[in-house]
């Protein structure tokens, strides 16, 4: 692995060549939040933004998309959404959360609709500083050893570059002028201190090792009724988080000649229709049971086969959920604690 | 050898004729509507109309009158399939928000005042489930075209329609809205049906809930939550029952029995 070095009046000269070679997509201000987007005019990107809304996994499975044409006679697949994308601005929590869609979508059952985005997108890392809702520290999250093909250090003075992949390497090899190999001791200096500060400025940590046994053990705790009785089944928080992957498939069909659709859109495990079978029947017709099984594979089950959980702690539940039912809370109810959340203002208020 | 098209019926009960006036604004789909099934009655758009056996009835509107009630089972009875289309026919409408039977007569009174009906006998509003078997819910005030086209086209291809069962919040997510309930803006969203494309708050408007609740619509968190927010009890109840027709009777009546 190289590390090289990028002057930041070099950052638009290097993104301006770049661009030449696919779209260029990266956060840009939505409102007084961000989200990721196609840039031409390089001053609209946030280079400190936080959390996007959606995260990136919207590039690799967009919410809604036809996955083929169909008539009686036969289907025709459609990728024509798919482009050669680079993704620059991708913040260490979602790389990770990338690597994780990676283990569910090409491992047992290799995701072609997945896979083709994917190889053809390439991820430029940003370095970030966490705001009050970000504990990718918590989750070991907060930094990046593969997942991306470039990743920029944003330092103070200048950019440190990590190039992961050739394919990274060749993005520099389009205007190696623009880099400097050469890293005084300055530089290191300067890296170390930032990292420690970095590290420094989380202000909300969730001790994850703990919680496979206090999931097991809180199984038939009052308080996931509680969450229950407040989650309002609106699907935000699965929607906005980085690891959640399930969809559902819809045929739409057209009068006339054309062709029908199959359409795939983001599904999520809190909505009722999600665990009923045909007939009718319901597995998990409780919002609590719902929400249960959500805690359970981000917290416990994921854990137990991939030995780290399901959850890159980017706060995006934290911020998403208007009912304040996210990891955070939920953490400190498996500890015995109370938290502030609306959802146990509702409790309170009930028992009454 | 051709396929025998369905024989389709639309009707308009009391509405605003929203739901059929979308059907014939479907202009560029308005021939196709036409040569896929035999539109055998549809009093808006054709005179020639027969009242004879359909595969599939489509009613607007709720049922306000004896007449309609009749008129209704009669639809019922001469139709394999019946759609409720709209708000008025899936749970009743704006005219059935919910108000109890005493306030209703009140109500009445103060808009008709004695006048003696003749025609036909007035009845309080409800949706048409309250009278027959209804078997699929298009909802919408009015309906939209995108989803009334794909319904319709599912039909006509023997397939019974494909509805979102989730709230707005799942189209305004997948459209990287930041969350106006959040922002302590009184969103209805949570509660309601989806289907609309979440044009609301795509356009930074919070939802009024004009597609009606969802199956598991969570009042009683949502009712909390704006009041938690600072919102005015009258007005998170009247936003509420605005959309929800006799939907929300229960919410309603555990109010009443506070008060007492
Ligand atoms: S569970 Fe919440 S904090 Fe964790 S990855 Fe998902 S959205 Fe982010
Ligand atoms: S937990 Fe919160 S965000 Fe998730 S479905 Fe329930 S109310 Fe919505
Ligand atoms: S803005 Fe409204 S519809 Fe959108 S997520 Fe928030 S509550 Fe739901
Ligand atoms: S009020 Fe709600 S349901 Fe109606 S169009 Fe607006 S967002 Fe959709």
């Amino acid at each position: 692995m190289r590390i090289l070095k990028l002057q930041k009046n070099c950052l638009f000269p290097f993104l301006e060549a770049i661009s030449k070679e696919a779209e260029l997509w990266a956060p840009v201000a939505k409102g007084d939040k961000f989200a990721f987007d196609r840039v031409a005019d390089f001053s609209r990107i946030a280079m400190n933004a936080t959390r996007t809304i959606i995260p990136a996994k919207k590039i690799m499975v967009p919410a809604n998309f036809n996955m083929f044409h169909f008539t009686e006679k036969g289907y025709k697949e459609d990728l024509s959404h798919v482009t050669d994308r680079i993704l620059f601005g991708v913040h260490a929590c979602d790389i990770h959360g990338l690597l994780t869609l990676d283990k569910i979508f090409t491992q047992v059952y290799p995701d072609p609709y997945y896979l083709e985005p994917r190889k053809r997108t390439m991820i430029l890392g940003l370095s970030c500083w966490p705001d009050e809702h970000c504990f990718c520290k918590s989750t070991h999250t907060h930094i990046v050893e593969e997942g991306y093909d470039l990743f920029f250090t944003n330092l103070e003075s200048c950019f440190l570059v990590w190039i992961g992949s050739s394919r990274g390497d060749d993005l520099i090899r389009l205007v190696p002028d623009l880099f400097d190999e050469n890293l005084t001791e300055k530089d290191i200096k300067t890296y170390i201190q930032w990292q420690a500060e970095r590290d420094n400025a989380f202000k909300t940590e969730i001790q994850f090792v703990r919680l496979p046994d206090l999931m097991e053990l809180n199984y038939r705790a009052p308080f996931w009724e509680e969450l229950g009785a407040a989650c309002l089944a609106c699907g935000s928080c699965t929607m906005v988080c980085p690891t959640c992957n399930c969809y559902n498939v819809m045929d739409k069909q057209f009068l006339g000649e054309k062709p029908g659709q199959r359409i795939r859109h983001w599904d999520s495990c809190t909505l009722p229709e999600y665990s009923e079978v045909a007939g009718g029947e319901n597995f998990r017709e409780k919002k609590f049971q719902r929400l249960k099984l959500w805690y359970t594979h981000k917290l416990q089950a994921y854990v137990s086969k991939y030995g780290k959980p399901s959850c890159v702690g980017c706060g995006r539940c934290l911020v998403t959920c208007p009912v304040q039912i996210n990891v955070k809370t939920v953490a400190a109810a498996l500890e015995g604690q109370e938290p502030e959340a609306f959802w146990k203002n509702l409790a309170k208020e009930a028992t009454r | 050898m051709e396929k025998e098209k369905l024989k389709i019926g639309i009707y308009e009960l009391t509405g605003c004729a929203g739901d059929a006036l979308l059907i014939v604004d479907c202009e560029e789909e308005l021939m196709n509507i036409f040569k896929a099934a035999d539109i055998e009655s549809f009093l808006m758009a054709k005179s020639d109309n027969r009242n004879g056996e359909l595969d599939v009835a489509l009613v607007e509107g709720s049922v306000s009158t004896e007449k309609e009630k009749e008129e209704l089972l009669d639809i019922r009875r001469r139709s394999k399939v019946v759609v409720a289309i709209g708000n008025c026919a899936c749970v009743g409408g704006i005219q059935a928000a919910f108000l109890d039977k005493k306030d209703w007569e009140k109500n009445f009174k103060k808009v008709y005042g004695t006048i003696a009906f003749t025609h036909t006998k007035p009845a309080q509003s409800k949706p048409i489930d309250a009278y027959i078997r209804v078997d699929h819910y298009l909802p919408g005030c009015p309906i939209g075209k995108e989803q009334f086209l794909s319904t319709f086209a599912r039909m006509v291809g023997g397939n019974p329609p494909e509805l979102y069962r989730f709230p707005v919040c799942v189209e305004c997510k997948w459209h990287e809205n930041d969350c106006l309930l959040n922002k302590d803006i009184p969103c209805l969203g949570p509660l309601t049906l989806a289907g609309c494309g979440s044009v609301c708050p795509d356009h930074n408007i919070p939802c009024f809930g004009c597609w009606g609740p969802t199956e598991e619509a969570n009042l009683t968190s949502e009712y909390h939550l704006l009041l938690d927010k600072g919102f005015d009890l009258e007005m998170i109840k009247k936003r509420m029952a605005n959309y929800s027709g006799t939907r929300i009777a229960e919410f309603f009546a555990q109010f009443r029995k506070e008060k007492r």
